[in-house]
């Protein structure tokens, strides 16, 4: 298990300490970041790795989900079983096959996302910071071994004349620059940024596999056909993700958010989709004004 | 807001942190999400509209063995699968944006992959609809236009009414040993190959063309023709041709008469100093 | 010149469905407001294409010399794809054609031998004259749709694109000999006089394509440089403009606005 109050490194705390600060923000956006009258007060980062099994240790199979029989085992999560159509039973022929929501992936990625930015929020935090901009997370996984290590860096800024916010939790946006400012004025601001990650195991029944092989088995149709457990385990993994984000946004608009979907084929038509949403979480502090159209222009260079 | 209209960026942050100093009531409001940038999001709340959700839709459909060994004109099979693929993929995320009670789906991300036995289609979009809409539209209309260029057709009298989309898979023609040595020290064009080839483009634009019409637009802009042979069977060709169905909705043609700007820039400076909204 | 050959079946079909009324380009949305505040619709987005096998051609190595033979390929290759897009034009009744791109593809089942591809947008005046060109054929042009409105304003019409083409082989071994003076300033006055003269003959082309047309001048000139499948010793210098006349219309350009942005 992680622990969020691993301490800060020692080589953090003297960084921190130090007068000076250094921030990740680029010439432009350090400007603009002066214009808002946030007051850079240095760069801070947090890191994590987690692992968790896939299929051995670790892994809801080892804890008794049994893909090859019916109902959903996995906490109430998503799941959809397929039987065979054909009535045939033989050792090749697979009879049962389940969409698996991987729940116990998902906690360990959600844990893993939330230590590294908790620690993130701890420097930012001991810097008397109240908020952090120019957020960037890198989620790295390390081969395939179901390790994966969660990296995120930013510029802590104070907010001039301004009060902390809420629970001396600092605010933080993937946005700087002049995409802040625009937010800012246009009545949004930044609460967090948020992501989460939905992963579905597929486990194929004989009609996925045959498909997948582009082979008809013997009484199939005969012409393109719809892989329908595959084409259902992608819009379920999409929409978990979804479901997932809108419970962290109370209420709030998640902006420029990025969906990225990874699949992994394996053997006779199994595959394992992750499905990863990011983006801003923002609040209206203030109505829209109407902006004036813009006018249209031909730039003679 | 000061006297001239130009907005103190620095007191509206101050008005930000504020609003972020005291906890928020619990809300039980469903959050927006959407993959708009803020300048869109303006963009398109000027014109009236607002992003609802973002929306997804998927299609996976199996091509059978065999397919792609060497033949003769269009390979029908594979040109059938990827249209359903792009038909499956459409109707979700219509059927999604339906759901959230989207008047439609802008700055729609397509992404195909072709491979031996199956074809792939990926459509992610934002739905959007007019703020404060009562009524749902009989069909939404989903389009690869981006929410800037939905605000800039719109102010001009046209609306999207769909994706517009063909494809054609096509052999590539055979030479015979006895062609190729003839062929060896002349300037000739390959009829049949050409035939070929440019039956198969034709083919894919006159398939985007008829579904254009199906969803009754009367153009289509921001074509895209991709081609290209398969990276597992390079005697196969592909061609697809996208873009998005547009209809005239105004009584006619809106002007925009742009303004001609005659920037001064030699090198990079590096400091923007434009707000939204100052003149 | 070549004669234009009959287009595929399928393009007829295609075109008269276009007839119709439905509308296709390849234009943006901006370039789509542009043409139609320039006073053109657009018809129909129209191609052309040729598969063309190009014949070997011996050469001698040690002189650097234009390579007819391959200039000649090039060139009808591209023709043929042109006069093809323009039939299409034609057969929808279109003024002229917008955005015009000529590609080249290579297939790996097709040995010296290349597809030459023209796109382009069709388009048709709305004041109902006629702005076809000197040869009485549909205007092509490489102007993106900004280029061709901005053009019109100045009291200018394009009439075709224009193109010359040189293949030229470079002697190299010549230039490893001229490198034996290493270490000094030196000009390689064969190497420099072959690129020379290779570009003009490309540029020449080009103009007496537009004197053809009869036109005032050429905008927008490239030169594009490419060894395709040749190797490095083989450069085709490939000259593309469009070409322009004046209009008795008067100037409408309004005066632009100055601005200095302080963006990157």
């Amino acid at each position: 298990m992680s622990d969020s109050s691993l301490e800060i490194p020692e080589a953090a705390v003297r960084r921190l300490e130090s007068s000076a600060f250094s921030s990740g923000l680029t010439v432009p956006d350090f400007a603009a970041c002066l214009d808002l009258g946030l007051q850079p007060v240095g760069l801070v980062q947090g890191f994590c790795v987690m692992r968790w099994g896939w299929y051995g240790a670790g892994s809801g199979y080892m804890r008794g989900i049994n893909p090859y029989a019916p109902g959903p085992q996995n906490n109430g999560g998503y799941a959809e079983t397929y039987r065979c159509p054909h009535g045939f039973v033989s050792n090749e022929h697979r009879m049962w096959g389940q969409n698996v929501e991987q729940t116990w992936v998902e906690e360990a990625w959600s844990e893993g996302y939330g230590s590294a930015y908790r620690r993130m929020l701890d420097e930012a935090v001991s810097l008397g910071a109240h908020g952090v901009i120019g957020v960037t997370d890198r989620i790295n996984p390390l081969a395939d071994t179901g390790t994966t290590e969660f990296h995120f860096l930013g510029t802590a800024v104070k907010v001039e004349e301004g009060p902390p916010p809420a629970g001396g939790v600092p605010w933080t946006t993937y946005l700087a620059g002049q995409r802040l400012t625009k937010s800012i004025e246009a009545g949004f601001m930044p609460v967090a940024v948020v992501a989460t990650m939905a992963s579905v195991r597929v486990w194929a029944y004989c009609m996925t596999e045959y498909l997948m092989e582009g082979s008809r088995g013997w009484g199939g149709p005969t012409s393109p056909y719809e892989v329908e457990q595959v084409s259902k385990a992608h819009m379920a993994v999409r929409q978990l993700a979804r479901k997932q984000v809108r419970q962290q946004l109370s209420g709030d608009t998640l902006h420029g958010a990025r969906i990225e979907v990874v699949n992994r084929e394996l053997s006779q038509g199994d595959e394992v989709i992750d499905c990863t949403l990011r983006g801003n979480r923002m609040r209206r502090f203030k109505d829209f004004d109407d902006v004036p159209p813009p006018r249209p222009t031909v730039r003679l260079t | 807001m000061s006297a001239s209209g130009a907005i103190d960026a620095r007191a509206e942050m101050l008005s930000g942190a504020k609003s972020l100093a005291v906890a928020p009531p619990p809300s039980r409001a469903r959050g927006v999400t959407s993959d708009l940038s803020i300048d869109e999001a303006l963009l398109l709340h000027g014109a009236g509209w607002e992003p609802v959700d973002l929306v997804c839709g998927v299609s996976v459909v199996s091509v059978p063995v065999g397919v792609w060994n060497w033949g003769q004109g269009e390979i029908t099979v594979a040109s059938v699968a990827h249209n359903a693929a792009v038909k499956g993929a459409s109707d979700q995320l219509r059927d999604e944006c339906i759901k959230v009670h989207g008047h439609g789906v802008v700055g729609v991300r397509v992404e195909v992959e072709v491979r031996t036995h199956h074809i792939d289609v990926e459509l992610v979009g934002t739905a959007v609809r007019p703020i404060d809409a009562k009524n749902l539209p009989a069909s939404p209309f989903v389009s690869d236009l981006s929410a800037r260029d939905f605000t800039l057709l719109k102010g001009a009298g046209w609306l999207p009414v769909g994706l517009a989309f063909g494809a054609s898979f096509a052999y590539a023609p055979r030479r015979s040993a006895g062609d190729v040595m003839k062929q060896k020290t002349q300037n000739i064009e390959l009829t049949n190959f050409t035939e070929a080839m440019y039956s198969a483009r034709e083919s894919a634009m006159e398939r985007m063309q008829r579904s254009a019409l199906d969803v009754g637009g009367q153009g289509v802009v921001q074509v895209k023709v991709t081609e290209g042979p398969m990276h597992f069977a390079r005697h196969a060709v592909g061609f697809t041709a996208w873009g998005t169905a547009v209809r005239l909705v105004a009584d006619s043609h809106q002007f925009v008469q742009p303004q001609v700007i005659l920037p001064l820039d030699d090198a990079v400076v590096t400091f923007e100093a434009q707000s939204l909204r100052s003149t | 010149m070549t004669q234009p050959q009959d287009l595929p079946k399928d393009a007829a079909h295609r075109l008269e469905e276009l007839e119709h009324g439905l509308f296709t380009s390849d234009l943006s949305v901006n370039e789509f407001l542009l043409v139609k505040e320039a006073g053109f619709h657009p018809l129909g987005f129209v191609m052309g294409s040729s598969i063309y096998h190009i014949g070997l051609q011996t050469r001698k190595w040690g002189e650097s010399q234009e390579l007819t033979k391959l200039t000649e390929a090039m060139y009808t290759a591209r023709e043929l794809a042109m006069n093809r897009m323009e039939e299409e034009a034609t057969e929808l009744g279109a003024d002229g054609v917008v955005g015009v791109r000529l590609d080249v593809n290579y297939y790996e089942w097709g040995n010296d031998s290349a597809e030459f591809i023209a796109f382009g947008t069709a388009v048709k005046a709305e004041d109902g004259n006629s702005y076809r060109n000197a040869q009485g054929k549909p205007f092509t042009s490489d102007l993106s749709g900004q280029d061709f409105w901005t053009l019109m304003q100045t009291g200018h019409v394009p009439q075709g694109l224009v193109m010359g083409t040189c293949v030229y082989h470079i002697a190299h071994r010549k230039l490893t000999q001229a490198l034996g003076s290493v270490g000094q300033n030196v000009e390689l006055p064969n190497f420099t006089q072959a690129l020379y003269e290779a570009r003009e003959l490309a540029m020449t082309r080009m103009q007496d394509e537009a004197g053809q047309l009869k036109a005032s001048g050429i905008v927008g000139v490239r030169l594009e440089e490419k060894s395709h499948q040749w190797g490095s010793h083989t450069i085709e210098f490939l000259a593309l403009g469009t070409a322009v006349t004046k209009t008795t219309g008067e100037v409408t350009l309004p005066k632009p606005i100055t601005i200095i942005s302080l963006d990157n």
